[in-house]
């Protein structure tokens, strides 16, 4: 009886640990994909830890490849250049890619997992982003729900960006959520000031972002974030410019005027900016006082309905309208526009009807 | 009811937190599978398809963006108004594509009342027949939805036919 | 019935008349769940095939050689469970390494066929009706097949019902059990043609 029970035991015993040795093993050579190389531009090389997608892989690598859906698979931002080490096309790329992309080897890197050596390209300002620490110097309220957050930079101490482009802020795990989040801010400082970065953020309910910003942030605080990022910017020519952006539109918008006050650019420039009523309207003292340092400037902000207490003289009026009847013509002119894909669609409309081409209007595609 | 693994992890993206800050299951302890069928039960029973809720939807919104963050009146007697804020959330049941943070409020004068939807409910609607979870924030009464925006039932046959 | 021809009648009997699913009522949780969309069928449907008719003939070898030899019969439901469970974990890592496409096909539904009762049940039939090696192949291929047409049928007939009108109570599980039913009864005017075990 003893016996018998012995050896049922010891049997099962046996054949578990028999097949726990298996998975073990299983798991430490099929599953393990070791270290592999990802040659990058040809030149640089980073031996990293197979398994795991290629975006992720190259964030631990210090090298941010831009994302807005966190590696979901749903923005498409993330495409890199895969010349050699890829595997077949993945059924959540191919809605992402072109015939042409396809060819070209052109892969979503947060869906394509790296698992042998690879070797890949990607545009060369990319190397220029990079993680930054910083703590929160400043919070103020511009509107009821636009805050202005300034962060000092601790390590690196100094970002090298352009007027115009945007930053990826970390939001931490609070309250209900359990893991970080990133989501893109113009910033809205001047970019010779490279030990700080101003961004305009603006209370979305039901935001993660903007709900962490506008209740648990204080100043003090240590944060985190990425870039800069974006190919909005002021282009180098003669032309005229006309900017159009309401709320927290405004950030990139003020981050070119501060730049182009410092470096006495003379170009005649417009800002259009678009607001419900007088309490959603700010920042006017510091584009009078641009209107000064830029002899050239304007500064042309337009209510669509203004409360009776606001005694508004100013324009009123929807702000397309308003652009449509300052602009005499389009000839010669760049326009900047920021805001949401509504606003941005009905504002090329109008900016295409006076003459501008299409190739001249600038705007943000991750808004 | 057991549900495929593919809708456990969009229940997952559902949460509190990952994709919204209130997820889209408010505090509805049942499982997604059976959000889904009750709904589109319900949707059934009153003579429309989610299709057709969220085409309706989409018109107003369409129509309604003419009045860029105003009240715009659109036949027969709606007034409309679209707001949004820049950026897109991707869709809990994933797939391509960021969907833009576009809220639309609907004021149907003729019965003197408002509702309020996001394009993320649109495409959760018309793509995957989700309400969201009951007591979620932006949880959308299927009745509610075919009432205020009058959308059109098809006649239910409430006799079963005679035979002659 | 001659022995060769023996395999081939328990293949036929086990994809038709003793349909592991509407006969045996086996399988049925992820069944009713995964039956909502034909596309999901589909990849589970050939992932159940896949892991029944390895996972018999692992089960033969495993309880003929080791299991009998050591008198630990009764150890099957056990052991039987272990095994299934090992391999489908091996096969997982295997196809993740291998295709990134097929995994992302297949691979998800495998944890999900591990508790399916239908996979333990195939080879705790291969032992009680004493079939060899070839048999218990045949056996294990037929049951799987015959699971996926079963569950292919009810996720058509699904596509379908989203336009009928059903009875508030009967929603989701309700009626879908009772067509399942119906199948079952349509399954049964095949039991004319062959009968094993």
């Amino acid at each position: 009886m003893f016996s018998a029970l012995m050896i049922s035991v010891g049997a099962v015993t046996g054949i578990s640990a028999l097949l726990a040795v298996l998975m073990v093993i299983a798991d430490a050579t099929i599953g393990n994909y070791g270290e592999v190389k990802i040659t990058i531009n040809g030149d640089h090389e980073y031996e990293v830890k197979g398994g795991k997608p290629l975006l992720g892989t190259l964030m631990e690598q210090e090298i941010f490849i831009p994302s807005a859906c966190g590696g979901r698979g749903s923005c498409g931002l993330c495409k890199v250049k895969v010349k050699e080490g890829a595997g077949q096309f993945l059924p959540t790329e191919l809605p992402w890619l072109s015939d042409e992309e396809k060819e070209n080897n052109i892969r979503l890197s947060c869906q394509l997992k790296v698992k042998n050596d690879m070797s890949i390209e990607i545009p060369e300002e990319l190397f220029n982003v990079k993680e930054f620490q910083a703590k929160i110097a400043k919070v103020r309220d511009l509107t009821h729900d636009i805050k202005e957050v300034t962060m000092e930079l601790a390590d690196p101490p100094e970002i090298n960006m352009v007027a115009g482009q945007f930053v990826q802020l970390r939001i931490p795990e609070y309250e209900l959520t359990d893991e970080p989040v990133y989501r893109a801010y113009s910033v809205a400082s001047n970019p010779s000031d490279t030990k700080h970065v101003e961004l305009e953020i603006r209370l979305v309910p039901n935001g993660i972002a903007t709900t962490y910003v506008h209740n648990y942030l204080k100043e003090g605080d240590d944060i985190i974030f990425n870039g800069p990022y974006g190919d909005f910017f002021l282009r180098d020519t003669e032309r005229e410019i006309i900017c159009i952006a309401g709320g927290s539109g405004m950030a990139p918008i003020k981050s070119i005027l501060l730049n182009m006050a410092e470096r006495g650019i003379d170009r005649r420039v417009r800002y259009f900016f678009g607001a419900r009523s007088k309490k959603d309207l700010f920042l006017v003292d510091e584009m009078r006082r641009l209107e000064q340092e830029l002899p050239n400037f304007k500064f042309i902000p337009a209510l669509s309905n203004p409360e009776e207490e606001d005694e508004w003289e100013g324009e009123t009026g929807l702000i397309t309208d308003i652009v449509a009847s300052h602009m005499e013509t389009g000839d010669n002119t760049e326009a900047y526009l920021c805001g949401s894909p509504g606003m941005i669609d009905a504002c090329v409309k109008v900016l295409s009807e006076k003459g501008v081409p299409d190739e001249l209007i600038y705007y943000d595609k991750f808004g | 009811m057991k549900q495929s693994p593919q809708l456990q992890q969009v229940q997952e993206n559902m949460r509190p937190g990952v994709l919204t800050l209130h997820g889209f299951l408010g505090s509805d302890k049942r499982d997604l599978i059976e959000i889904l069928e009750e709904d589109e039960a319900e949707v059934r029973r009153m003579g429309t398809s989610h299709r057709a809720i969220a085409d309706k939807m989409a018109y107003l919104r369409d129509r309604g963006k003419d009045g860029l963050g105003e009240f715009i009146d659109v036949d027969p007697h709606f007034e409309v108004r679209v707001d949004s804020v820049r950026g897109g959330i991707p869709s809990p049941f994933g797939g391509p594509g960021l969907i833009p943070k576009t809220n639309t409020t609907v004021r149907n004068t003729a019965l003197q009342r408002e509702i309020v939807y996001t394009d993320i409910n649109i495409h959760l609607i018309g793509e995957h027949g989700f309400y969201e979870g009951k007591g979620s924030l932006f949880r959308m009464e299927p009745h509610e939805l075919v009432e205020i925006l009058e959308v059109e039932t098809e006649q239910q046959q409430t006799e079963l036919p005679s035979n002659r | 019935m001659s022995e060769s021809a023996y395999p081939i009648a328990i293949f036929f009997a086990a994809v038709f008349t003793n349909n592991i699913l509407l006969s045996n009522y086996l399988g049925m949780c992820s069944f009713l769940s995964v039956s909502r969309e034909l596309k999901t069928s589909f990849g589970l449907g050939v992932a159940v095939i896949f892991v029944m008719t390895s996972t018999s003939m692992l089960n033969w070898v495993v309880y003929y050689k080791v299991l009998q030899p050591l008198g630990l019969e009764y150890l099957r439901f056990i052991v039987f469970i272990i095994v299934i469970a090992a391999f489908v974990q091996l096969v997982e890592m295997i196809i993740e390494r291998v295709s990134e496409v097929l995994y992302a096909a297949l691979g998800i539904f495998l944890p999900l066929i591990t508790v399916n009762c239908a996979i333990l049940g195939v080879s705790l039939f291969m032992v009680i009706r004493e079939y060899t090696f070839v048999e218990s192949i045949t056996f294990g291929l037929g049951s799987g097949i015959g699971w996926f047409l079963a569950i292919l049928a009810m996720a058509g007939i699904r596509q379908k019902l989203k336009r009928a009108r059903i009875p508030h109570g009967l929603e989701g599980a309700g009626i879908t059990l009772i067509i399942t039913g119906m199948m079952a009864l349509a399954f049964m005017g095949f039991s004319g043609m062959l009968q094993i075990g």
